[in-house]
């Protein structure tokens, strides 16, 4: 028996059995009739991987690998994995985006600290999905939210995207498109199928096309947090 | 020549940009990004060429001198060469 999620507005039917996974997909759970992602990885498969990455235990790869089918599935229905940490604030979402270990999550805590919890929503602590409607593009949360829990079932209009990387003085910038692509497409996944390739552009090209990008050099400073905030904030 | 297979040209957000794909993504995984003569150039590479042909298409599309021209596209070849991005 699959389990029926609705996952950034779509059906989306997943096995699994593990506790992350149980525990992580609880809120997504819903019913409907006709799935648009069917994700079911037989056991087998699972054994095996986790044979690939001894690091992993069985309960890490059905989390990890169910979502890596997810995010590639998404891209069908005009949605990409942007690798960040996506919070909610006054209508709109943030997404801070670096490589693993730079300080996103962490940056993202200096605004639930200073802006405070019942303003602030974390809509995907690392895997958020981009989804395009119509000209605008909204970050939805997901069940897979990386090495933490903080994930919530909800959707909001992008106010800006944030390259975080590391500074002793704290700046923020904003930056062209053309600087922006190789950023934030290291920061996805990289279809080999032309068609999903072809789609992931799209949504990039909504993305920069309606969304600011900034360039944020921070510590973990109030400082970092005011820089920050007074200038990507949607007014 | 000819531009390999595996290999994606697009505008994003106003930017020309080419991405591998499929094969391509095998040897290499970042983004190179062409001006517009670059784009002009490499969507007639895509169907094959000779530097000759690239030289006279670029003069009947753009207002350049022909010494101009042939270099901007030698030095183009050359990076394609050096990227290996062209057979």
């Amino acid at each position: 028996m699959l389990n029926k999620l609705k996952v950034a507005g779509l059906n989306v039917e997943v096995g699994y059995k593990y506790p992350t996974m149980v525990k992580q997909a609880e809120y997504y759970k819903t019913d409907f009739e006709k799935a648009d992602i069917t994700i079911d990885i037989p056991e087998e498969t699972l054994v095996s991987l986790q044979k690939e990455n001894p690091h992993l235990s069985m309960d890490d790869c059905e989390y990890i690998f169910t979502g890596a089918r997810f995010y590639e599935s998404v891209l069908d229905f005009g949605g990409m994995l942007l690798h960040s940490s996506c919070i909610m604030t006054d209508g709109y979402a943030y997404m801070f985006t670096a490589d693993s270990g730079v300080g996103k999550s962490t940056h993202a805590g200096l605004w639930r600290k200073y802006l405070g919890d019942d303003k602030v929503k974390v809509i995907n602590d690392d895997k958020p999905v981009i989804r395009m409607k119509g000209d605008e593009v909204f970050a939805c949360g997901t069940p897979w939210s990386g090495k933490t829990d903080m994930n919530m079932d909800i959707k909001a209009p992008i106010g800006a995207v944030v390259c975080v990387e590391r500074a002793e003085k704290s700046f923020v910038e904003r930056i062209t498109p053309s600087v922006a692509i190789p950023l934030l497409m290291q920061q996805t996944l990289r279809p080999r199928e032309i068609d999903k390739m072809n789609t992931l552009l799209d949504v990039l090209n909504k993305l920069l096309t309606n969304v600011p990008v900034y360039r944020l050099g921070c510590d973990i400073s109030k400082e970092a947090f005011e820089v920050c905030y007074n200038t990507v904030k949607v007014r | 020549m000819k531009i390999k297979e595996g290999y994606l040209l697009r505008t994003v957000a106003g930017s020309n940009i080419v991405v591998p794909v499929g094969e391509g993504s095998m040897d290499f995984s970042g983004v190179i990004q062409l001006n517009d003569v670059g784009a002009f150039l490499w969507k007639i590479l895509e169907n094959g060429s000779d530097s000759q042909n690239l030289v006279s298409q670029l003069l009947k599309e753009y207002d350049v001198d022909e010494a101009t021209a042939k270099n901007d596209v030698e030095d183009f070849l050359n990076k394609l060469r050096e990227a290996g991005l062209v057979e």
